[in-house]
């Protein structure tokens, strides 16, 4: 039995229509999906010294730290084309943007290597090296 | 009176001084503190020493200064002038405690609350004055919480001055007088030149007094509400007045450390993957499930085969 029978479509934009997109990764849930004015509140509110971004969200202080993508993975930005109506449909999403690295915020504390996040970025060399043939 | 220091960057806490007058460093000395701007809503806090030779009370006194908050902007600003032209013998210092400081401290996981922040910048420019070799015997404070703790507090860092901490002693002592004009003109001047860090164009500057009962602190308050974000930096998230706005007006944000029903935070937690934007119903009959190593689980990863 096939667990999932349906295809989930990407749409990839021609590499050079795609815009960029700056992504923060904050420590909160926020409940919204949508657009938030980024650039007007908290881009220009982000300071940085020695090395260590600040930055407020709700009155809440937080420190960040620029992560980069492993070597050859690069970020999607996917958005629903449309939602399927039932379960037997294919699924289509295009690319609304991309992104080569983020910034991962903590709550009062600077990220570390020990983060959750920073650590799991680990893996993709992790699973290259296992799956890399054995040399005697 | 020059803020560039602090509008430099105002997300931050900034401390302002006058050169401190030879005199102070021989002669005896007394100084007052006072406050501006704690309850306001918008704009900083600003705390404020001022000092003088104790031989030189009487020619303070002739200065005419008065509790500020029954005086009006002209005259404050007046007085401050008379106060920077008797720099032979009255120095001052300054910390602005910016909204975002406030708001961040107050909000910490651990919090700090506003009579800490407060204690702490009095007793840091006090140690100020020390350290610029200001000869302290006396020292005045104004208060408006209980003052024989206070008072012992400060008596205990600071032996070998006098200290006395009076509610109202802004109108008692004229160095506390003169130190709640320095604060209350960096307050005015602070608040009246706001530089707003975020990019919002042209900001309505009618935000009135800034305390929460003001009609037109509470429009301005509504009409720059963002749902996602809240307010700009000028804005004291942690005054309760903000906070009753945001939970009925912007989106709800939850952090880790929230104090809320278990259930509840238990449910959301399930549904923090950013894969569940994409979620549909799981396939059912998926029973044997084969243990994920820790590496995996420590670290959220999970194979998918669909989004």
């Amino acid at each position: 039995m096939a667990m999932n029978s349906c295809v989930t479509v990407v749409q990839l934009g021609s590499g050079t229509q795609v815009h960029q997109s700056e992504v923060h990764l904050l420590p909160c849930d926020i409940e919204h999906d949508g657009a938030a004015q980024v650039a007007e509140f908290f881009t220009p509110t982000v300071k940085e010294r020695k090395h260590e971004k600040t930055v407020s969200f709700r009155g809440r202080g937080l420190k960040g730290q620029e992560v980069t993508h492993p070597q050859g993975y690069t970020g999607l930005v996917l958005k629903e084309v449309q939602k399927p109506s039932s379960d037997q449909e294919d699924r289509v999403v295009k690319v609304s943007s991309v992104f080569h690295n983020f910034t991962y915020w903590n709550l009062e504390t600077p990220p570390t290597s020990d983060d959750r996040v920073m650590m799991s970025m680990a893996w993709p060399k992790l699973a290259e090296m296992m799956r890399a043939p054995v040399e005697d | 009176m020059d803020l560039r220091d602090f509008e430099a960057d105002n997300s931050v806490s900034c401390r302002l001084s006058s050169p401190v007058p030879d005199v102070c460093r021989t002669e005896d000395c007394c100084l007052g503190i006072d406050e501006a701007g704690r309850g306001p809503v918008l704009g900083p806090m600003v705390y404020g020493i001022c000092f003088c030779p104790v031989s030189r009370k009487e020619n303070l006194k002739n200065l005419k200064v008065a509790d500020s908050k029954t005086l009006s902007e002209a005259e404050r600003e007046n007085l401050f002038l008379k106060l920077d032209k008797a720099k032979g013998f009255v120095g001052w210092a300054l910390q602005i405690l910016s909204p975002n400081t406030i708001s961040t401290s107050m909000l910490q996981r651990v919090k700090y609350n506003l009579n800490a922040l407060s204690h702490d910048a009095a007793i840091g420019l006090v140690q100020y004055a020390l350290d610029c070799g200001v000869q302290l015997k006396e020292v005045f404070v104004d208060t408006v919480g209980p003052a024989e703790k206070y008072e012992e507090k400060l008596s205990q860092r600071f032996p070998g001055v006098k200290v006395t901490v009076r509610p109202k002693a802004d109108s008692l002592f004229p160095i506390v007088s003169a130190a709640s004009i320095c604060a209350k003109v960096a307050r005015d001047h602070a608040v009246k030149d706001w530089k707003f860090t975020e990019d919002l164009g042209r900001v309505d500057t009618d935000y009135g007094s800034g305390y929460p009962n003001d009609p037109k602190t509470k429009s301005w308050l509504l009409k720059y509400l963002d749902p996602v974000f809240g307010y700009p930096q000028f804005v004291r998230f942690s005054w309760s007045t903000a906070q009753t706005l945001l939970d009925s007006k912007a989106v709800p944000v939850h952090w880790d450390d929230d104090e809320e029903d278990g259930e509840k935070a238990a449910a959301r937690q399930n549904n923090t993957s950013v894969l569940s934007y994409f979620s549909r119903s799981k396939p059912a009959g998926n029973t044997h499930t084969r243990e994920t190593h820790r590496f995996f689980t420590e670290r959220r990863l999970q194979s998918i085969d669909t989004l």
